[in-house]
């Protein structure tokens, strides 16, 4: 086939409808086909090792645009079969390449202990990489060949990326994460009927029912056939050892975009977490089928309470979670996140008036709520008449709401505790931040105990002085007085720690309560008013923390000389062992300093970032220091629990790497004979590498600053993905009305959108709080109509410029542009957690406003015509 | 490591029956690896590098009393591991045995063992067999182990493999008792136990365990992921009066030790292997 008359496509820019639906959907099964990836990685290993494979897969159309910069006359003129190809493999493609990258063994857990694990990465990624670039190949060709109406085409590309990535979400409610690649693929045999349909190309519409048939039949009927799973689940996930239990029986499975969620009964689970050691000696057992594991997207257990009689309960006053009731026995208490009813059947137990309980994931509300065997287990739990269920994030509900609690909990929230082994990926945690600690701290009452539990399990000490930073931070803004009197922190030793925080102080015969507990549990005070302490060891414990991590490894007897006591053997007669375990004593010695001053010198010289969590760096990740980064390198197996954070180092390596290559792999075939007639090379590089970097990094950034008000991760992905993608393709069909202006309107549209974004990051925080606290309609209806202003105009600059190269005759730096644009964005991508965890996310709109600001005179370098050629 | 490791893993005869009292040369790798192949009948080439690791293992104090060292030097670990991972049987690294599971890198197994001073007669209780490389390397130490596995599958193979190892001659696993059951429940029939290894991911130290420990006894468990473990040291003690109290520490004693990086012998000079190579 080739170009000839051109039915579908034309020079003159008409183009019949069919083709730009056929564009919209294929460009939306790219995006689906992301969305598509991620889940399975999410289900069956681990998201952000899926989030790099896709990543990098979309180098595919930084490849494709290099390839057909170097050929482009070739491809003019073979147009028509490129993309005919190009759409029929895609959809086979996505399933053979599927199929096969889940028969091989990558198990994320041995990457640095098994060379072998690096290479099965890579082959992932070349496995994932073919279809996205069968995508690429039909997107460019369509584009070269519609180049003078970019404006329409590309319109067709956002929206429908929009539209269908929504629709995607749409499918998870009726797909399991297995079969979500349905989606895709449907996407796509629809957008290429269409298409062959406007270019009446019979053979191929034959072709592409025969690809159907084998893309449809390769996924739902050859796995059977050849005994090959569809989706391979790591025997490392949390519920791949409940399926193990010989006693196992799964009671509840239900798919949604806010994930699988499957409830499994089993005698072999047990749940207690944090519970005292004492509990051994001062009961006569523990309750025995007690628990079902919940499990999402395979991570888990979350341990759901069997509704027990009130003897087989006693337990729950080993618990931590027990605390602030030792003080308040009959509480009117809000749970902040339910998860598995922990909190709230220890809060009615303890007496508690009543309690208001917030979940924000619908999926397990509606288990709870509506599933028979669950409520029966449950003894009903969200219908006892004490239990009022808020359908939010409790943050956001105690934010809008007047009312005020003795007791509020938040313990151990989105956390399923046991070891996840490569599954620390960086998360939003606005639920622990000093905006939502202030917010818990004002709704109390007077004398009201807010009572925050976290796991403490690492060793130095890196979330928990995160955690008691935060909570001392926002207590200072809450109350002005000294908060010395308002703080109690426990801690065990390689399990949990916990703080009450008492609006108005504690008393002494408060204290004097509570560490009587704490003695009887034998759990280790951290912090109490009044507490003793001795910082002469502070400067060795600071010094050996860090020797521990960057040091040259060498035992220290060996330091001294001396082959000294033994440190590994139990020698109780070793009068050089400290008394205090250098975990408690570096909780100490953070409590005094945030108490009593001191605490920016600490936390510069400790081993690791330890600053409060806020609004804008809401992690629990990221503990490395910028500065620390090169000396890790010979020791990442220490840092394995914060490898989501480090893998986006390796994402942006590997990103920035091969970009540069595509780049300039037509620079250095062409530089001088297909460029040598297009100035403005240089100001076109970083005008399409401008927007590339700044278009993703607003709409990451985005997604991660929406779910402050929309209180889901999945929920602000489809808002802001559909939202972003639509307002920039009206804005890019607005923007051709604007070409022939495009000189005297482009430079205000920029300053316009700097302005906008810069404003976001800095103003948007009390906003999203305000947006919120509204009914969930409303929160959604802001959302959108908050992103419209930046992101309409964000549509402008990438058509009006491909318009121009199109029209200037620029054809190789069309093609050329649209690849740098490409490979910027799978930078920007990467970048935008990085900047986030390191300065904040307002930094990210910062640099992304930036970006466009920069794009500004690089414009003109585009507009530069084209120089004659030599005679 | 050489390429035809990986082929064998036949069970020789071990020609000489086993004695407490033995202790394999440790002044050079020919005195140790011919007395090994002279009473063990073990393949040379593992030999070789069973000697490596523990030249590092040494060097690094994790093998400290002549009983642990003679623990892990007459404890095959090649055949603990799979098929797939021989080649890489004595890296300092812990390997995937299937069903979710890992066997502890060497370094780890001889760390936390010392770290518990295991004395003949003593009886150690292990919940999480696993592989069964720990329990093999406590009957070096003890004639009384118990070990349960929650995972059927895993424990039935394992006890299988230290039943053709019984039968090819090493008859000190004879000391292990083994089964398969839920591991949070202890051995109650054998309870009490001196000593508790636990490997297996928990919330909370179970009660059971606690009430099955001896007085004085000592608990480990490893704690965080696989890579940079901590180990959670339980002691149980009784006072006068008769109150039982439970001290949680690390096995250090609450020193701050240096993490080790991976390591390896190379010629006569122990090198870091970046990231843990061979």
């Amino acid at each position: 086939m080739t170009s000839g008359d051109s039915a579908a496509l034309t020079t003159d820019g008409r183009i019949p409808l069919p083709a730009y639906l056929a564009v919209g959907l294929v460009a939306g099964s790219v995006i689906a086909l992301q969305i598509c990836i991620m889940r399975i990685f999410a289900v069956g290993n681990w998201v952000h090792f899926g989030s790099l494979v896709v990543s990098l897969a979309l180098l595919g159309f930084g490849l494709t645009s290099a390839v057909m910069c170097a050929g482009k006359d070739w491809f003019e003129r073979h147009w028509r079969g490129v993309a005919a190809t190009a759409l029929l493999l895609f959809g086979p493609l996505m399933v053979a390449a599927n199929l096969i990258a889940q028969q091989i063994p990558f198990n994320a857990i041995f990457l640095i202990s098994d060379p072998r694990q690096k290479w099965l990465l890579l082959a992932n990624f070349l496995l994932y990489f073919l279809p996205f670039l069968a995508g690429a190949l039909f997107i460019g060709t369509v584009l070269l060949r519609s180049r003078k109406a970019f404006a329409r085409v590309y319109f067709a590309d956002l929206v429908g990326s929009g539209l269908c990535g929504f629709s995607v979400l749409g499918a998870m409610y009726l797909l399991p994460p297995e079969n979500l690649i349905a989606a895709p693929l449907a996407l796509w045999a629809i957008g290429a009927w269409l298409w062959f349909v406007a270019q009446h190309d019979r053979r191929a519409t034959l072709l592409l029912g025969i690809a159907t048939l084998l893309a449809f039949g390769g996924h739902f009927l050859a796995p059977d056939w050849l005994g090959m799973p569809k989706l391979a689940t790591s025997d490392y996930k949390g519920v791949a050892y409940a399926r193990k239990f010989p006693d196992m029986s799964r009671v509840y499975h239900d798919i949604s975009p806010f994930g699988e969620l499957e409830l499994y009964s089993s005698s072999y689970l047990h749940f207690a977490p944090g519970l005292s050691d004492n509990a051994a000696f001062n009961l006569p057992e523990m309750p025995a089928n007690a628990y079902w594991g919940m499990y999402i997207d395979g991570d888990g257990p979350i341990g759901v309470m069997r509704s027990l009689p009130e003897a087989q309960t006693a337990y729950f006053r080993f618990l931590p979670m027990h605390y602030p009731y030792v003080l308040k026995p009959q509480a009117d208490t809000f749970v902040a996140q339910f998860a598995g009813g922990i909190s709230t059947v220890v809060a009615l137990r303890s007496g508690a008036r009543s309690v208001t309980v917030a979940e924000a994931n619908p999926a397990i509300r509606d288990a709870f709520q509506n599933h028979q065997e669950l409520r029966a287990f449950t003894g009903d739990l969200l219908h006892d008449p004490k239990v009022k269920v808020i359908g939010y994030d409790g943050r956001l509900y105690l934010a809008g709401t007047g009312n005020h609690y003795d007791v509020i909990d938040l313990s151990l929230a989105d956390s399923a505790g046991l070891s996840n082994p490569g599954g620390f990926a960086i998360v939003e945690k606005y639920g622990y931040t000093e905006e939502a600690m202030r917010t818990y701290m004002r709704a109390l009452k007077a004398g009201g105990i807010l009572s925050v539990t976290l796991w403490n399990k690492e060793d130095p000490p890196k979330s928990v002085l995160r955690l008691y930073a935060t909570m001392v931070f926002a207590a200072r803004q809450v109350d002005t007085t000294n908060p010395e009197n308002a703080f109690y922190a426990i801690s065990t030793y390689l399990s949990t720690t916990t703080v009450l925080y008492k609006r108005g102080g504690f008393s002494p015969g408060e204290i004097a309560k509570l560490r009587d507990t704490t003695k009887g549990l034998s759990f280790d005070e951290v912090y109490y008013p009044g507490m003793e302490f001795d910082g002469s060891g502070a400067d060795a414990l600071l010094a050996e923390y860090h020797a521990q991590i960057f040091g040259d490894g060498k035992p220290q007897d060996d330091a001294s000389g001396a082959d000294a006591a033994d440190p590994t053997l139990d020698n109780a007669g070793d009068d050089t062992a400290p008394q205090v375990l250098p975990a408690i004593a570096m909780g100490r010695l953070a409590w005094h300093s945030l108490i009593f001053g001191g605490w920016d010198e600490l936390a510069q010289r400790y081993v690791f970032d330890i600053h409060p969590l806020t609004n804008d760096r809401p992690y629990f990740a990221a503990y490395e220091k910028a500065s620390d980064l090169p000396r890790i390198t010979d020791r990442l197996e220490l840092f394995q629990d914060d490898w989501g954070y480090l893998l986006l180092w390796a994402t942006l390596g590997v990103a920035t790497a091969v970009s540069l290559v595509l780049i300039l792999l037509p620079v250095l075939l062409g530089w001088r004979s297909i460029f040598s007639h297009n100035p403005g090379k240089l100001g076109t590089i970083v005008y399409f590498a401008c927007l590339g970097l700044g278009y993703i990094m607003v709409e990451v950034g985005l997604i991660a600053k929406f779910i402050e008000a929309l209180g889901n991760a999945t929920v602000s992905a489809a808002v802001l993905i559909t939202g972003m993608l639509v307002f920039s393709g009206i804005g890019s069909f607005a923007s051709e009305r604007f070409l022939d202006r495009s000189r005297r309107v482009m430079p205000m549209i920029f300053v316009a959108i700097g302005l906008l974004l810069i404003g976001y990051g800095t103003l948007i925080d009390p906003v999203l709080d305000w947006v919120g606290a509204l009914p969930y309609g409303a929160r959604l209806l802001l959302s959108i109509l908050l992103l419209a202003p930046p992101t309409f105009l964000m549509g402008f600059p990438m058509p009006t410029a491909m318009t121009t190269l199109g029209r200037l005759g620029k054809d190789h730096m069309f093609l050329w542009a649209w690849g740098i644009n490409g490979c910027f964005s799978v930078i920007g991508a990467a970048l935008v957690p990085i900047v986030a965890t390191t300065f904040g996310l307002s930094a990210v709109l910062a640099i992304a406003g930036a970006a466009y600001l920069l794009a500004l005179p690089s414009f003109f370098a585009v507009l530069l015509p084209r120089s004659p050629r030599p005679a | 490591m050489a390429a035809g490791l990986a082929a064998q893993r036949a069970l020789a005869n071990v020609p000489v029956p086993y004695n407490w009292d033995a202790m394999p040369p440790a002044d050079s790798a020919k005195t140790y690896i011919g007395w090994m192949q002279a009473n063990r009948g073990e393949d040379p080439v593992y030999l070789a590098e069973h000697w490596k690791r523990y030249r590092v293992l040494v060097d690094n104090k994790d093998l400290k009393d002549d009983r642990n060292k003679r623990a892990f030097l007459m404890t095959p670990r090649e055949k603990f591991v799979r098929p797939g991972n021989l080649p890489r049987a004595y890296a300092n690294a812990f390997l995937d045995i299937g069903y979710g599971v890992t066997i502890s890198g060497p370094h780890l197994v001889g760390r936390m063992t010392t770290s518990i001073d295991v004395q003949k007669g003593e009886k150690v209780l292990e919940i999480g067999t696993g592989s069964g490389y720990q329990s093999a390397y406590l009957s070096n130490l003890t004639d009384k182990v118990w070990t349960i596995e929650i995972i059927k599958p895993l424990a039935e193979r394992t006890r299988q493999t230290y039943d053709e190892l019984i039968a090819a001659g090493y008859s000190e696993y004879k000391a292990i008792t083994s089964k398969n059951a839920d591991g949070y429940y202890g051995w109650e029939e054998a309870a009490p136990f001196d000593k508790i290894i636990v490997t297996c991911g928990i919330d909370h130290v179970p009660p059971p365990l606690l009430q099955q420990l001896k007085d004085g006894g000592i608990m480990v468990i490893p704690v965080g992921p696989p890579g940079a473990q901590h180990v959670l040291k339980v002691t149980k003690q009784k006072a006068a009066d008769g109150t039982i109290t439970v001290a949680r520490s690390d096995i250090y004693n609450g020193r701050i030790v240096p993490f080790v990086p991976f390591t390896a012998l190379s010629g006569d000079t122990i090198k870091g292997t970046h990231n843990g190579g061979q």
